[in-house]
C-alpha cells in the first residue's frame, strides 16, 4: 500500500512506520470485532 | 499578580495597562533566550494597544476583567497581520488575513497580545522540542521539557511572562504542559470554544482553552473565549460539602510516580475533610480508548496536511512519521473507530452521572 501512495513514502521510511501501524492494527482488531452490528458512528457532541 | 488582582489594581488607577504590558515585555526579553517560549514578540503593537486600553478606561469604557491585561496566543491561533507558524517550516511566512474567532473574542475583551508562543511542530507531539524554532525549556528546570504541544504557553505562564495564554488540546496538549509546568490548563467541552481560525491538527479532536496561574483566572479567560458565558467565577473559598468527587480505581494510579500519587491522595483527603463525598469509580478501558483515539487522530491529521507531503524535508522526523502512518489507516478502520468512539462516549456519560 505504501508503495502506491502519491506522493510515495520512501522505502527507508516505510520500514520504520509499517511495524508501528501493524502493532496499532493488531491492538485495534479485537475492539473492532467486539462492535455490535448496529453500532453507529460518532457524529459530534450534540448527539 | 493574578488577572483579577491586576484588573482591580488597574481600576484603582494604581497601575496602567501600559505598565503591565511593559513589565511583560521586559520579562520576555530577559527570559526568552533561555526559555524559547515565544516565536514572535509584538513590542510595537502591544504598546500601542495598551495605550488604547488605558485611554478607554480613562474615558469610562470598561471591557471587563481582561481589559488591558497582557497575554499570548499559541502560535497555532491565526492572528490578522501577525505571522502564524504552527511551529512549522511550512507556515514560516504565513500571515493570516483574519483573526481566529478566539483571537477576535480576546481582542474584543481588551486583552493585549504581546506575542505568539512556541509549540511542538504542528501541535503534533508532547515535547515542544521543535526542529525549526528550537526546544522550549521548562522554567522550573531548563534541562527538562515543558510538555506539549502548548509548551511555550505553559512555560510563559509558569515563568510569569504573561498572566495567561491560549492553548490547544487534541490528545493532551493543554493538560500535559499545564501539568509539567505547574499551571492551570483547562480543556473545555468539545466545541465550547470555537476552533474557527485555529490551524487544525485533528478534525474531530481539537479543543481550544486557557492556560493560567490560578483556577479563578482560568474561569475569567474561559468566559471571554466563549459564546453565552455563564459568568461564573469560583469564589476564593468554595463550599464543596456534599459534592461527589470520583476517584478512579483503575488505570490512573497504576504507573504513577509515588510522589505524584501521594499529592493526589492528600488532595483527596483535603476534599473529604472539607465535606466532599469521595466516590470510587471505574473508568472505561483507557488503553483501548487510546488505541481507538490513535486510529482516529492519525488519518485526521494526515487529511489536513497531506497536501504538503511532497515537501518531506520541511517536516521534523517525528511529525513526518506520524503523517505517513496516517496514510496507512484504511477508511473502514477509521469508521469503525468512530463507531467505537460513540460507545466510549456513552460509557463516560454514565460515569459522569455518578460524580459532580
Amino acid at each position: 500500500m505504501a508503495a502506491v501512495l502519491d506522493p510515495p513514502i520512501p522505502p527507508e521510511d516505510v520500514e520504520k512506520i509499517v511495524p508501528v501501524v501493524e502493532a496499532l492494527e493488531a491492538a485495534f482488531r479485537p475492539l473492532q470485532r467486539s462492535l455490535p452490528h448496529d453500532a453507529d458512528v460518532w457524529t459530534g457532541p450534540a448527539e | 499578580m493574578t488577572i483579577l488582582e491586576s484588573a482591580a489594581t488597574l481600576r484603582a488607577k494604581k497601575i496602567s495597562s501600559a505598565e503591565l504590558v511593559e513589565g511583560s515585555l521586559k520579562r520576555i526579553a530577559a527570559a526568552n533566550s533561555e526559555l524559547n517560549a515565544f516565536i514572535t514578540v509584538l513590542e510595537g503593537s502591544a504598546r500601542k494597544q495598551a495605550a488604547a486600553m488605558d485611554a478607554e478606561l480613562a474615558s469610562g469604557m470598561d471591557r471587563g476583567p481582561l481589559h488591558g491585561i497582557p497575554f499570548a496566543h499559541k502560535d497555532l491561533v491565526q492572528t490578522k497581520g501577525v505571522r502564524t507558524t504552527a511551529g512549522s517550516k511550512i507556515f514560516a511566512d504565513f500571515i493570516p488575513e483574519e483573526d481566529a474567532q478566539v483571537a477576535s473574542k480576546l481582542n474584543h475583551a481588551g486583552a493585549v497580545l504581546v506575542g505568539k508562543t512556541a509549540l511542538h511542530e504542528l501541535a503534533y507531539g508532547i515535547t515542544s522540542n521543535n526542529p525549526h524554532y528550537g526546544a522550549v525549556r521548562n522554567p522550573w528546570d531548563f534541562k527538562r521539557i515543558p510538555g506539549g504541544s502548548s509548551g511555550g504557553s505553559g512555560a510563559a505562564v509558569a515563568a510569569g511572562l504573561v498572566p495567561f495564554a491560549t492553548g490547544t488540546d487534541t490528545g493532551g496538549s493543554i493538560r500535559i504542559p499545564a501539568s509539567y509546568c505547574g499551571t492551570v490548563g483547562l480543556k473545555p467541552t468539545y466545541e465550547r470554544v470555537s476552533r474557527r481560525g485555529v490551524l487544525p491538527l485533528s478534525l474531530t479532536f481539537d479543543h481550544v482553552g486557557p492556560m493560567t496561574r490560578t483556577v479563578r483566572d482560568a474561569a475569567v479567560v474561559f468566559h471571554a473565549m466563549v459564546d453565552n458565558p455563564s459568568g461564573y467565577i469560583p469564589p476564593a473559598q468554595v463550599d464543596i460539602r456534599g459534592m461527589r468527587i470520583g476517584l478512579p480505581e483503575n488505570f490512573y494510579f497504576e504507573r504513577l510516580d509515588l510522589e505524584v500519587a501521594g499529592a493526589v491522595r492528600t488532595a483527596v483527603q483535603t476534599a473529604a475533610a472539607l465535606g466532599a463525598r469521595i466516590v470510587d469509580v471505574r473508568v472505561p478501558d483507557i488503553a483501548a480508548l487510546n488505541v481507538v483515539g490513535r486510529m482516529l487522530q492519525l488519518p485526521e491529521a494526515t487529511a489536513v496536511y497531506r497536501r504538503y507531503l511532497e515537501r518531506r524535508s520541511d517536516f521534523g522526523a517525528d511529525v513526518l512519521a506520524l503523517l505517513d502512518q496516517g496514510r496507512l489507516i484504511s477508511g473502514a478502520d477509521y469508521l469503525d473507530a468512530q463507531r467505537l468512539r460513540r460507545i466510549f462516549v456513552a460509557e463516560f456519560a454514565k460515569l459522569w452521572e455518578q460524580v459532580d
